[in-house]
């Protein structure tokens, strides 16, 4: 009994489990919330759908609230997700066949961010800047690998067959019942959360956005930790390319527009602070499917996109409020603690 | 004593325009504690940037337990056994103690962290110290003296046998400081040779057994700790006899200018009541967290006062915030100059300017050039800051100037109190002087003085009058002519008996 105490206690008490479980707390009430309205919310049916459409804001909060905690910020995400869906479809469009194309995809991908942690890394642009521009260039290429077109039917050359698999692994298919969208996310969740909490790579991201000088001191390698982050979350956003041309069936141009601010809100939300240092994957999933039940409820209530959008904005300011204002009274306690 | 185990002969170092190091040397053997001295900007730190990795050397011959060394990286100094505990602790405030201990050089098992070997490795290292922190505690949690030990134990978890201390007890409080005596005497025992740089010179005498001194980038001389009386160091560290190291204006005292009155703010501001006097500084003693920081930010309007009523020239002023302070004519010389004191990323003239902006602008808020220009230039030439010129950033100034301008930015302005908190931390005996000289030059002028140090010689040395506090009180008051260091102390720590046995000061 005492040593499941001790357990408890520890759980409570690793670093940033407070912020992750009152987002799982906020989840749990606005989902509640939405279906005492409207109960067809707790519909299998609709269960399935939010695991879904959740599934791409949760690649995209993973790779935002990693690049977070080295205490950066990849604004190219959204770029790439179209970037990435526009060369996939433009790929098969012209006969590559599939696994290639995945494969061709994911290298431009990792190129843009390599790219991103160049300059962050090693010739120190503000991250802001600097991913910026990957942001511009990015999309522009998008727009450029089909001359300024959406690439429709990525069939075409491939055949029905090749396509179809394609939609089904990304999209369509389902496996033990849930969408496969949601298991491919799942399992790229667990794998960068065993890598930001039991590796060294993963410690190091921690360390270089809680104190970039200690770190280097120690002798951790910073550009070499931030490029490695920036290419992990370079490639959660090509796979949420993926999904976007699977459930299209084409390449759009625009696809993931302002994704990257979806991965800040997600992350922000689950208690990874912008500023670095600290965060838990597990808050960016529970963030992520705030975001996605609000979407999905206020949908289902028949709000206005307007108004969706409102309230997601006033929960993501008071989730970091709540969070500096928790902060700031902790701070105080410390700091009389230590004059002491 | 020992053997030589780092040895540096004719290191030299140039910045783009600057000769920072020339033809330096030093010496250190093992179990000693060799305590390099200069004053700032002689070129310590520069000469342990190279020595710890950090700077690449332009031109000397540097061993380390006999082996000869080119450049290296950071991390093939900690290999080589040489640790620096950083005076800015160096720390990821958000990881754990063991986190930290091991950045840069985790342990891994099979494939994952192994976390709980690192604990009790951490653990192992913290124990050998004699310090009761857990490994598994956030370091941002910590005081800073204890981060100071974690430092230490992670210096001898990578058995480090060469140390370099860089201002280790500028922020703690005596008994720390005690406690990191005790660490490094018996560090001195298992063999390490230390290099200890401080310009708290009289705690010299209780750890040091050679010094080096360094003025302007270049080696004076060594020798000895013994051989040295305080008078000799002092000079040729600044190069010139000092003649009075605490200058002293006599005053007449006149009329009471500045009075608090039962004021209250928090825990360690209880019940407050002093005046201040034309003609007269006022020396604010105690440990460190006696409160005294806080008296002054709750004066000055930073932090909310729960009760209490504050005099000027007779008349109650209201102070809510800094704002009302400044224009009743109330200004504060912070404690930590780069945290509240300046903007460091902002040229001097843009942080003299800053609280000056409703001199310098006309009433559409534009900035008059030839006003600020002529507000800089006085500042700069009544308390001759040494700056190539203002537009330069402030962090690039010394201690000692950078403090000039904290100061300089308010006595532009007609102000009739001036408190200084800690003015002396961490800047070198020159300096120091011509701050009490500045402090001085405002005592003539009228203006009261309020002036809290650690440091008792310095408040015996400058202040006229003494207010001793602790725990949040004032516990004691009595003539800087009359004043003993035994008396202070005794106020000091007169904590009240139910706080007596435990200060508080433990963190769990």
């Amino acid at each position: 009994m005492i040593k499941k105490q001790n357990e408890l206690k520890k759980f409570w008490k690793i670093r940033g489990m407070g912020a992750a479980l009152t987002a799982f707390i906020g989840l749990i009430v606005i989902y509640i919330a939405f279906g005492l309205i409207n109960p067809m919310v707790f519909s299998g049916q609709n269960i399935l759908n939010l695991l879904r459409s959740m599934s791409k804001y949760l690649l995209i909060g993973v790779a935002q609230s990693c690049v977070m905690i080295t205490g950066n910020i990849d604004l190219s995400l959204g770029s790439l997700v179209g970037m990435s869906a526009m060369i996939v479809a433009t790929l098969m469009v012209s006969g590559v066949p599939v696994i290639a194309a995945i494969f061709i995809t994911l290298l431009c991908g990792i190129a843009i961010g390599i790219l991103n942690g160049l300059l962050v890394g090693k010739f120190k642009l503000p991250p802001f800047i600097a991913t910026l521009g990957t942001m511009f260039v990015a999309r522009g290429i998008a727009y450029m690998v089909n001359n300024n077109r959406n690439t429709d039917n990525i069939g075409i050359k491939l055949g029905k067959g090749s396509a179809d698999a394609f939609q089904q692994f990304f999209y369509y298919g389902k496996t033990a019942g849930i969408y496969n969208t949601f298991w491919i996310s799942l399992i790229l969740f667990i794998a960068f959360f065993f890598l930001l909490s039991k590796t060294r790579t993963g410690r190091h991201i921690y360390a270089i956005g809680s104190n970039v000088e200690a770190s280097k001191l120690s002798g951790v390698d910073v550009v070499r930790t931030t490029i490695k982050t920036y290419i992990f979350s370079s490639v959660c956003a090509v796979i949420v390319g993926f999904i976007l041309c699977a459930q299209a069936g084409m390449g759009n141009m625009e696809a993931g527009n302002m994704y990257e601010m979806y991965g800040v809100a997600a992350g922000v939300i689950g208690g990874v602070s912008p500023l670095g240092g600290s965060g838990l994957l597990l808050g960016t999933f529970a963030g992520a499917a705030v975001w996605q039940t609000l979407e999905n409820g206020l949908n289902m209530i028949g709000a206005q996109v307007g108004i969706q959008r409102i309230v997601i904005g006033i929960i993501v300011v008071l989730a970091v409020l709540m969070d500096v204002v928790i902060r700031s009274g902790k701070k105080i306690k410390i700091a009389n603690k230590s004059t002491k | 004593m020992g053997d030589i185990i780092v040895s540096m002969e004719h290191i030299s170092k140039s910045f783009p325009g600057v000769k920072a190091l020339e033809d330096v040397n030093l010496e250190l053997r093992s179990g000693e504690v060799m305590a390099l001295l200069g004053e700032n900007g002689a070129g310590k730190s520069t000469l342990m940037k190279i020595l710890s990795g950090v700077y690449t050397r332009d031109s000397g011959i540097l061993h380390i337990f006999g082996k000869e060394y080119g450049n290296f990286t950071p991390k093939e100094v900690q290999k080589a056994g040489v640790a620096i505990i950083h005076q800015e602790l160096n720390m990821c405030r958000h990881l754990s103690v063991a986190e930290n201990m091991f950045l840069g050089r985790e342990i891994i098992g099979k494939v994952v962290l192994n976390n709980s070997e690192m604990e009790s490795e951490a653990q192992k290292y913290l124990d050998e110290l004699g310090v009761s922190i857990s490994p598994k505690q956030t370091v941002g949690d910590l005081p800073l003296a204890q981060q100071q030990m974690i430092e230490i134990a992670k210096a001898l978890s990578i058995h480090a046998r060469v140390l370099i201390m860089d201002e280790p007890t500028s922020s703690l409080t005596s008994r720390e400081i005690a406690e990191l005596f005790r660490i490094i005497c018996k560090l001195k025992e298992q063999g390490c040779g230390i290099i200890y740089i401080s310009h708290r010179l009289e705690e010299l005498s209780y750890i040091a057994d050679r010094v080096t001194i360094m003025r302007d980038g270049q080696y004076i001389t060594s020798g000895n700790f013994k051989d040295f009386t305080m008078d000799e160091i002092i000079e040729n560290m600044v190069g010139r006899e000092i003649k009075e190291k605490f200058p002293r204006v006599q005053c007449e005292k006149g009329r009471k200018i500045f009075e608090v009155k039962n004021l209250n703010a928090g825990r360690l501001v209880r019940d407050i009541n002093f005046s201040l006097y034309e003609g007269e500084i006022v020396g604010f003693a105690g440990l460190v967290g006696a409160g005294r920081t806080e008296t002054t930010r709750a004066v000055f309007g930073v932090d909310p006062k729960a009760s209490g009523q504050i005099y000027l020239d007779g008349e109650e002023v209201k102070i809510r915030c800094p704002a009302d302070a400044i224009k009743a004519g109330i200004v504060l010389a912070p404690e930590d100059r780069k945290k509240d004191g300046l903007c460091t990323k902002l040229s001097i003239r843009d942080n003299l300017t800053l609280p000056n902006l409703d001199i310098v602008c006309n009433k559409a808020g534009i900035i008059n050039k030839k006003a600020e220009e002529e507000l800089c230039n006085k500042a700069i030439n009544d308390l001759s800051i040494k700056t190539p010129n203002v537009e330069v950033d402030a962090n690039t100034l010394s201690g000692g100037n950078q403090q000039k301008v904290v100061v300089g930015k308010w006595l532009v302005r007609n102000s009739k109190v001036v408190i200084f908190d800690e003015p002396t931390r961490g800047i070198d005996v020159g300096a120091k002087v011509e701050i009490y000289n500045l402090m001085n030059k405002l005592k003539q002028q009228g203006i009261a003085v309020m002036f809290i140090s650690s440091e008792m010689p310095e408040v015996m040395g400058i202040a006229d009058r003494i207010i001793v506090m602790c725990d949040g009180k004032i516990t004691g008051e009595l003539m800087a002519k009359d004043a003993t260091q035994n008396q202070i102390l005794t106020y000091a720590t007169a904590f009240e008996n139910k706080v007596g046995q435990n200060s508080g000061r433990e963190e769990n």
